[in-house]
């Protein structure tokens, strides 16, 4: 099976402080209004003051079936072979934002200052140093793991074994097969996109 | 594979030195810069040093190239933030890189609030503020001086104390102390003598060894170490929780660590002393507590003289022994003089009544009963608006899991009964017997002896202070818990300014963040400016104090600072990675205003130099480097040679961590015990009507006595604005406003960080749906929020995270309306509300900054000029390449 690196988060350990957001920010040089990861608050719901709320990091859940590449006109959105994610050539973008329409996950971000998309490449300069993504390293509650999920043997093939029957995947209705996992034990996992579920219950159109 | 080049819109762009001039021009508060004082090398290489973007200081890997920071990560070695950064920290970048950073000291030149200012060289501001405060003691007196500090961004709080001190004026402040941290430091240090249990102020050690630590359940009372302290005690909260210790969080908010607690008790805010009375009274009823704990290391069984409402120490008079203390025998049925520690051949009573030659006597642990009592699980439920059933699980959690702790945070400080609070929390854990084993918060371990305070080194050098200007403290005689930090009375120094009485105060030198949004009132703050001939102000950049301030000090930013940091066993250094433009450490900023004082002819200012005169206190220093060596000599080390090894462990673990200090047997064949008088934990604590009645043990000279003697034990009232109350006020303001930590801000600062601000623009309402169905407000919606003060602007959060009846704002500001007529603290600022007048707690003078009332009520617009979208703040960041 290829290599498919992606990212693991174990829920119960987010302490929705937004410390990975600003990680990625510095670590990419990411634009004022963008991000390539962001963390949703998923709750409270519930009967006061027996709530339930859990916190939720997204980042680009490196597809299997990814519909952004599928859009991409020039072909600078391809899925690497090597490791499962997925790439911008920034040459070739032209800025269409097509992606960014056709990724479900809101997981893309477009840079109006160079015209160009980006997105979560799991700080692919630091792994080719050998270190580790400036999210995973940085994260406070020790939730976010990095790995490739095809290697029973890598570490995140070893979290997820341990944890069988508490793993998610995002809502799929586009069949695009998203290679993020989630891991929740505490909580009841709520099948709703995570900004789905945000806005909705912050404009009070929730229970 | 993509070519990852930086943006031009670059998040933390490379800066660029010879492009900041034209940057700059026309910003109202920088003058273009002729010189950057900034070291550029070709090298690139790594600075370990510390955080000091809230009062936590985790480890920090500063990268450094061509003399730019470049990038900061966690340190692994830190053993407490064990090599995370939070949000806060990792804006460390462009805190120090930020546009308008307070560059050059300058001077007023137009009216206060004009925004224009002359830049002068340093020796010429130093000149100016010396002059001015040299004028105020010849024409009033020193004491019409008052300092302050606070307000976050990398404070010594000391410095300030200190320097009052030495100048002569018994006025300084902070916003916090009373209100912050100081009620928990007086009752742990009144009762205990060891570490209070503080997350967020770096305490509970014993914790941070996650994976050995045998604690088997913590309760978090009005704290949220996730988001006040994320990388340390967020981290190693999570950790505890992950390995299956249970977790009760008291808050009136659905915190991160409330939502992932065992049971969230979600009071009514203000109620926490009625509901820890209730939680003492369960622990006795239901005999939960460590009895040979309470009975051989406790007071509680010493029997108390009614009228007087002291201890009896028999050998007292003779001797000033308060170790010996009287006893009821139950073997003969009598009273009978204990020696320290402890006599098997009595059977002692721990709950009695007697009558001794026709006086009353009742033990320690009666008088805590007999107040205790009507807090039963139902009457706590009425008045904390909680079920008693969930209170139950909580306590038997707490209670049935030891070894256990109940950590303290800040919400207990900002209102009236802010020193009854921590002595209730340290009774519990005292019952529990949750002290000095291994598994709980409060500890005596080793230090390395480098710093005698931790991480705040200034010596107060309270000595220097006569004692005819010490008498003269605002607020002094009334609030002597204060005097433990040798402070002053921040409202009782308002009502000098606003009244003249009982003398005016003329000239304010504050070093903070903002005083505009932290202090109670703010309003009638800025109408006292008015009042003072002049104001200095130090900070790292503009704040709503610049406006009202004669001349402003650049201070520098925590990548400029240096700190020795003692974190567990390990010692750090807070090491200057670069310096910019000529901004000083506050640290040296008190000494070089106290030197031209010197020069000036003041004569104690003139001894703080004199090291044999200074002592222990310590003479003022002309280098961080000449303040730091007099404290690394104590391992031997130059604080140079501290920064070359640094961070390093000064012990082993095992030699660090001393459990059961007071077992220890000393020279006369006793054990240690306590540092209290009795020895023993004084849960009973006399020594707070002694306190009340003299200033023992903390102030100097003698002071008359304050009004009305200070309790013993712990006490519930009804704060004066309660919605439990039916009167006017409750009627018009039917809600209680609290507030709470974020994870992108700390005090007042970083609201100009554009990362932070992107993901907070403006302050958030969080109100219950049903409240907000009531007053008509609608999600995501502008509402105005008043109170009896005045009124404010929020965007609504509508959710069940808080509980009905109550509403939460934190902290905020707008540094994007300076220039404005509002100078950015008027438009969303939750201290336009808050309450500075009395009631304050007796012991501690704290006034009121959560739990006062409130209306809401929807709003047309916001404010006008602020700044809410991610490209709004584009001109916060880094200057951006050429």
């Amino acid at each position: 099976m290829s290599r498919q690196f992606s990212m693991v988060v174990e829920l119960d350990r987010c302490i929705g402080c937004h410390g990975c957001q600003v990680a990625c920010k510095f670590e990419n040089n990411i634009a004022l209004g963008t991000s390539r990861c962001h963390t949703y608050y998923m709750g409270p719901v519930g009967e006061f003051p027996h709530l339930s709320l859990y916190y939720m990091t997204i980042h680009c859940q490196q597809c299997e079936n990814p519909s952004c590449i599928e859009v991409c006109p020039t072909g600078a959105c391809y899925k690497s072979e090597e490791d499962g994610v997925i790439y911008i050539d920034r040459e070739t973008c032209i800025g269409c934002q097509s992606c960014m329409r056709a990724c479900p996950f809101h997981a893309n971000n477009f840079n109006k200052e160079l015209r160009v998309m980006d997105k979560c490449t799991l700080c692919v300069e630091l792994r080719e140093k050998g270190q580790t993504p400036a999210c995973v390293w940085n994260c406070v509650g020790g939730a976010l793991h990095y790995g490739d999920i095809n290697d029973p043997e890598s570490e995140v093939s070893k979290l997820l074994k341990e944890n069988e029957g508490h793993i998610y995947t995002l809502k799929d209705d586009n069949d695009n097969k998203p290679s993020g996992r989630f891991i929740l034990k505490k909580h009841e996992w709520i099948d709703m996109l995570p900004f789905e579920f945000e806005e909705a219950l912050r404009g009070g159109k929730l229970g | 594979m993509s070519e990852n080049k930086p943006f031009q819109d670059d998040y933390c762009a490379k800066i660029n030195i010879e492009g900041l001039p034209d940057a700059l021009c026309g910003r109202t508060f920088l003058t273009p810069c002729e010189k950057q004082h900034l070291e550029v090398t070709d090298e690139e290489h790594i600075v370990y040093t510390a955080c000091r973007a809230c009062i936590a200081n985790c480890g920090v890997i500063a990268h450094v190239k061509n003399g730019q920071v470049v990038k900061l990560e966690g340190n692994p070695a830190d053993p407490m933030s064990k090599g995370r950064m939070c949000a806060k920290g990792l804006s460390g970048i462009n805190a120090l890189y930020h546009p308008n950073r307070n560059k050059y000291p300058m001077v007023r030149v137009g009216n206060r609030g004009e925004g224009r200012w002359k830049r002068v060289t340093w020796d010429e501001a130093l000149d100016t503020v010396a002059g001015m405060l040299m004028e105020i003691r010849e024409k009033y007196g020193a004491e019409c001086v008052f300092t302050s500090t606070g307000g976050g961004g990398n404070p010594e709080v000391p410095s300030a104390g200190r320097f009052a001190n030495i100048f002569g004026t018994p006025n300084w402040f902070e916003p916090g102390s009373a209100q912050c941290y100081m009620p928990r430091v007086l009752a742990c240090a009144m009762m205990y003598g060891g570490s209070d249990t503080s997350i967020a102020d770096s305490n509970c050690l014993e914790f941070f060894d996650e994976k050995n630590c045998p604690i088997k359940s913590l309760v978090l009372w009005g704290t949220d170490p996730s988001y006040s302290c994320p990388a340390s005690g967020g981290r190693m909260v999570n950790e505890l929780r992950q390995k299956g210790v249970k977790t009760v969080v008291v808050d009136p908010r659905l915190t991160p660590d409330a939502a992932k607690a065992d049971v969230w008790l979600p009071l009514r805010p203000q109620s926490d002393v009625a509901l820890q009375m209730c939680w003492i009274r369960y622990i006795l009823d239901h005999k939960l507590y460590d009895e040979e704990f309470v009975l051989h290391w406790t007071n509680l069984p010493y029997l108390v003289d009614c009228e007087t409402r002291f201890i009896v120490h028999p050998a007292m008079g003779q001797t000033e022994n308060k170790t010996s203390a009287l006893i009821w025998d139950k073997k003969t049925g009598s009273a009978r003089e204990m020696e320290y520690p402890w006599n098997d051949d009595y059977d002692v009573e721990l709950f009695g009544t007697h009558e001794i030659d026709g006086k009353l006597y009742k033990t320690g642990a009666q008088l805590l009963w007999e107040r205790v009592e009507e807090y039963t699980l139902e009457k706590a439920g009425e008045l904390c608006l909680l079920d008693p059933a969930d209170i139950e699980k909580a306590i038997r959690i707490y209670a049935e899991n030891t070894p256990s702790s109940l950590c303290l945070g800040v919400a207990t400080d900002q209102n009236v009964m802010s020193e009854q609070s921590p002595m209730a929390a340290n009774t519990l854990d005292f019952l529990l017997g949750n002290v000095e084993k291994p598994g709980v918060a409060m500890q005596r371990f080793r230090i390395s002896g480098v710093l005698k305070e931790p991480n705040y080194p200034v010596p107060y050098a309270l000595k220097c202070l006569p004692e005819e200007q010490f008498k003269k403290r605002l607020g002094g005689r009334e609030h002597k818990g204060l005097s433990i930090w040798k402070a002053g009375h921040a409202a009782s120094i308002l009502k000098a300014i606003q009244t003249g009485k009982p003398y005016q105060p003329r000239m304010w030198v504050d070093r903070s963040g903002n005083k505009f949004g932290v202090l109670a009132e703010v309003g009638k703050w800025a109408e006292a400016t008015e009042k003072l001939d002049y104001i200095v102000h130090m900070f790292t950049y503009p704040t709503s104090m610049t406006a009202y301030a004669d001349v402003v000090l650049p201070c520098q930013e925590w990548l400029e600072t240096e700190m020795i940091v003692e974190t567990c066993n390990t010692l750090v250094a807070r090491q200057q990675v670069v310096h910019l433009w000529e901004t000083r450490d506050e640290t040296l900023i008190w000494s070089n205003i106290a030197k031209r004082c010197a020069q000036m002819g003041h004569e104690m200012c003139q001894k703080a130099f004199d090291p044999e005169f200074m002592g222990e206190d310590i003479a003022y220093w002309d280098s961080m480097e000449e303040f730091f060596d007099q404290m690394t000599a104590a391992i031997g080390m130059t604080w140079k040679e501290l920064c070359a090894k640094a961070p390093f462990e000064f012990m082993s673990k095992e030699e660090w961590k001393t459990y059961y200090v007071y077992k220890n047997i000393l020279e006369d064949g006793k054990p240690q015990g306590f540092n209290t008088p009795s020895k023993k934990i004084e849960i009973y604590c006399d020594a707070y009507i002694k306190l009340g009645r003299t200033g023992e043990p903390f102030m100097p000279y003698p002071m008359p006595p304050a009004d009305k003697d200070y309790e013993p034990l712990p006490y519930f009232i009804e704060p004066p604005e309660s919605p439990m109350v039916d009167d006017e006020i409750s009627r018009e303001f039917p809600l209680v406003m609290t507030n709470g930590r974020l994870p992108m801000f700390h005090h007042s600062t970083l609201r100009n960080m554009p990362g932070l601000r992107e993901m907070m623009p403006v302050p958030e309402l969080w109100i219950y749906p049903d409240d907000a169905k009531k007053y008509g407000i609608e999600p995501e919606s502008w509402v105005w929020i008043e109170s009896p003060r005045g009124k404010t602007r929020a965007k609504a959060y509508v959710t069940k995270g808080i509980r009905p009846g109550t509403v939460c704002m934190e902290r905020f500001w707008n540094p994007e309306t300076l220039n404005t007529e509002t100078h950015g603290w008027q438009e969303m600022n939750v201290n336009v509300l808050s309450r500075s007048t009395g009631p304050f707690n007796d012991v501690m003078g704290t006034h009121i900054l959560r739990g006062y009332l409130v209306k809401v009520y929807p709003a047309d617009s916001a404010p006008k000029g602020i700044w809410t979208k991610p490209s709004d703040f584009r001109s916060w960041l880094t200057v951006g390449r050429s």
